[in-house]
C-alpha cells in the first residue's frame, strides 16, 4: 500500500496549494476585474480589425469565435501561470534549491501536485467565470456539446505541457543562475507559436505548418479548437488530445532527464 | 565615502553628480552578472520582436484597423517602445517597492538628506531597456523613412518633445502604481494590470467608444504614450488639440505621481522592528 500512501502524501500538496492561493483573495479578484478589462479592449480592437475585410468569417473564424479564442487564450494564460520558473530560479539563487534532494518525494511530481492546486482555484476564479462572460457576450454562438466535456480534459493536458515546459526551462536556471531572461524568452515562443496572441487560422500557411508541427500549439491552439470548431467531430476531439497526451509524455521524459543530468553538477552557494 | 564634516556644495550640479556616482555603482554590480545581463537583452528584443510579429500576423490576413495601415501601426508601435524605454532603464525600482516595503529595508532612504523619490529611483538602473530602446529607434527610423514623413528641424524637434512627454506619462503610471504599495499589500498586481494596458499603446485610440477613450486620456493615459503625439506626424491633416497637449498632460500626470508617491513614503511606519 507504499502507492497508496504516497498519492495521499501528493494530495496534501494540492491543498496547500489550494489554501494558499486563497490567501491572495484581492489578487483573485483583481484578476477578475483585469481579464474582464481586457476582454473589453479585444472587443473594440477585433471589431475594428474585422471591419476592415467585407467578409463576416475569415478563415473559417468570424469575430464571435476570434473573441471568444483569444479571451479564453487569456483566461488559460492566468490560470497556469504558476510562476515555476521564478520559483526554481530563486531558489537555485539562494542555494535553498539543495533541501529538495533532501526530500523524499519526487520533485518533478512533488511541485506538480503543488501547482496544480493554485490551478483549481483558478480555474473557478478565472477560467470558468471568463467562459460565462464572453459566452453571454457573443450570444453563446459556439458549439455546446458534447466538446464542453472534451474541453476540461484538453485543459488538463495544457497544464501538463506548460508544467512541463517550466520545469524543463526551470532546471536551464542551474546552469545561468539566473532566471528573468530564459524566462521571458520562453513566454515570447509559447505565445506567438501556440496561437495564444494571435491565432493560428491568421498565420501565412507556412507559418501555420511550423507551429502546427511544434508541442506549444498543443496548450493554446487545441483546446481552444475544441471549444470554438464547428467541423470538429468526437473522434477530431480524441485525436487532439491524443496529441497532447503525446507531447506530454516526449516534454516529461526530457524535462526529467535533463533534471536528474543536471543535478549532478549542481553548484550550491555554500553558507 | 568621507562626508565627515566637509559640507558639500549644493549647487545646480549637486543632484546629477549624486546620480552619476550612485549608478556607476549599480553598474558595477550589475557587470559582474554578465551572462544575465545578455540573456535579459536578448530576452527584452525578443519581446519586441514578438509584438513586431504579431502587427505583421495581423495585418498579413486584415488590410487596416480603422484605416490605419500597417507602416503606420509601426510607427505607433516604435514610438510607443521608445517611450516606454525611459521607465524601464531609469524607474526600474518602482517593481522592487513592494518588496522592500514588506521587508522593511525602505527605511535606509528615509534618512539620507537628499530627496527619497530621487534616491529611491536613482538605485537602480535597468541596462536591459537599453536592447529595446534601440529596437524601438531603429524600428522608428525605418517606419518614419517607409511614411517619407519629411526630415525636418521641426519634426525632429516636435518627435524629441513628444517623446520626452509620452515617456514622462508611463513614468507617471507607473510610479502611481508603486507608491499604491504604501497602502496595500497587492500593488504588484496593479503594477502588473496597468502596465499590460501598454500594448494597446500602439492601436489607433479611435477603434474606442467614447468611454474608453476618456479612460485611455485621463485614468489609464496610454493614448499620450503613441496614438495622440503621432497624429502630428501620421495625420497632420487633423491633428487633435490632444496631441499638443501631451506635454502639459506629461508634467501634470508626473507632478502627481511625484506628489502621490511621496505621500505614501511620508506615512510609511516600517514593519515595526
Amino acid at each position: 500500500m507504499a502507492e497508496k500512501k504516497n498519492l495521499k502524501s501528493y494530495l496534501v500538496l494540492t491543498k496547500a496549494g489550494i489554501m494558499e492561493a486563497f490567501m491572495f483573495r484581492t489578487s483573485l479578484f483583481l484578476n477578475i476585474i483585469g481579464n474582464l478589462a481586457y476582454m473589453v479592449v479585444m472587443y473594440f480592437l477585433w471589431k475594428a480589425i474585422f471591419a476592415s475585410r467585407s467578409e463576416t468569417s475569415v478563415n473559417g473564424m468570424t469575430f464571435e469565435d476570434t473573441l471568444v479564442y483569444l479571451s479564453m487564450a487569456g483566461a488559460i494564460f492566468s490560470s497556469l501561470e504558476v510562476f515555476l520558473v521564478w520559483k526554481m530560479g530563486r531558489e537555485i539563487q539562494s542555494g535553498e534549491f539543495a533541501l529538495h534532494f533532501t526530500k523524499p518525494l519526487d520533485y518533478f511530481f512533488r511541485e506538480f501536485f503543488y501547482v496544480a492546486g493554485n490551478v483549481i482555484l483558478q480555474t473557478f476564479t478565472t477560467l470558468i467565470p471568463t467562459f460565462i462572460i464572453v459566452g453571454c457576450l457573443t450570444g453563446w454562438k459556439m458549439p455546446l456539446g458534447v466538446n464542453l466535456l472534451f474541453f476540461p480534459v484538453a485543459f488538463f493536458f495544457a497544464l501538463l505541457l506548460n508544467y512541463s515546459i517550466d520545469f524543463i526551462v526551470g532546471t536551464m536556471c542551474l546552469y545561468t543562475q539566473s532566471f528573468w531572461g530564459i524566462n521571458i524568452v520562453k513566454e515570447v515562443i509559447i505565445s506567438v507559436m501556440s496561437g495564444a496572441a494571435v491565432p493560428l487560422a491568421f498565420f501565412p500557411e507556412v507559418f501555420r505548418n511550423v507551429a502546427m508541427y511544434l508541442p506549444f500549439q498543443a496548450i493554446y491552439n487545441l483546446p481552444l479548437q475544441i471549444l470554438i470548431s464547428r467541423s470538429m467531430t468526437t473522434v477530431d476531439y480524441v485525436k487532439a488530445i491524443g496529441i497532447q497526451a503525446g507531447w506530454f509524455l516526449v516534454l516529461m521524459l526530457i524535462g526529467r532527464l535533463f533534471f536528474r543530468r543536471s543535478s549532478k553538477i549542481i553548484t550550491v552557494n555554500g553558507g | 565615502m568621507d562626508t565627515g564634516n566637509t559640507k558639500v556644495k549644493r549647487d545646480f550640479f549637486f543632484y546629477p553628480r549624486i546620480y552619476a556616482m550612485i549608478v556607476t555603482q549599480s553598474i558595477k554590480s550589475k557587470m559582474s552578472y554578465r551572462a544575465d545581463f545578455l540573456i535579459s537583452t536578448f530576452g527584452m528584443i525578443a519581446t519586441n520582436l514578438a509584438g513586431f510579429l504579431s502587427f505583421w500576423l495581423i495585418f498579413h490576413t486584415f488590410p487596416s484597423i480603422n484605416g490605419w495601415h500597417f507602416s503606420e501601426t509601426m510607427f505607433l508601435y516604435s514610438f510607443s517602445l521608445v517611450a516606454l524605454s525611459a521607465s524601464q532603464i531609469f524607474f526600474d525600482n518602482n517593481w522592487g517597492l513592494r518588496f522592500q516595503l514588506r521587508s522593511g529595508d525602505f527605511v535606509k532612504y528615509c534618512f539620507r538628506p537628499i530627496n527619497l523619490f530621487f534616491y529611491f529611483v536613482s538605485e537602480e538602473i535597468d541596462l536591459k531597456g537599453i536592447g529595446q530602446m534601440v529596437f524601438g529607434i531603429v524600428l522608428l527610423v525605418y517606419s518614419w523613412n517607409n511614411l517619407s514623413i519629411p526630415v525636418t528641424a521641426g519634426n525632429i524637434l516636435m518627435l524629441l518633445v513628444l517623446l520626452f512627454s509620452a515617456s514622462l506619462i508611463m513614468i507617471a503610471m507607473m510610479t502611481a502604481a508603486a507608491a499604491t504599495g504604501f497602502w496595500i499589500i497587492n500593488s504588484g498586481m496593479v503594477m502588473v494590470f496597468l502596465f499590460k494596458f501598454k500594448e494597446y499603446a500602439a492601436y489607433p485610440m479611435t477603434i474606442f467608444n467614447r468611454a474608453f477613450q476618456l479612460v485611455f486620456s485621463i485614468l489609464i493615459p496610454i493614448g499620450f504614450m503613441a496614438f495622440y503625439p503621432s497624429l502630428y506626424f501620421l495625420r497632420p491633416e487633423s491633428v487633435s488639440p490632444v496631441t499638443y497637449l501631451t506635454p502639459v498632460a506629461a508634467i501634470l500626470f508626473f507632478y502627481a505621481a511625484y506628489k502621490f508617491w511621496m505621500r505614501g513614503a511620508r506615512q510609511y511606519s516600517g514593519t515595526g522592528s
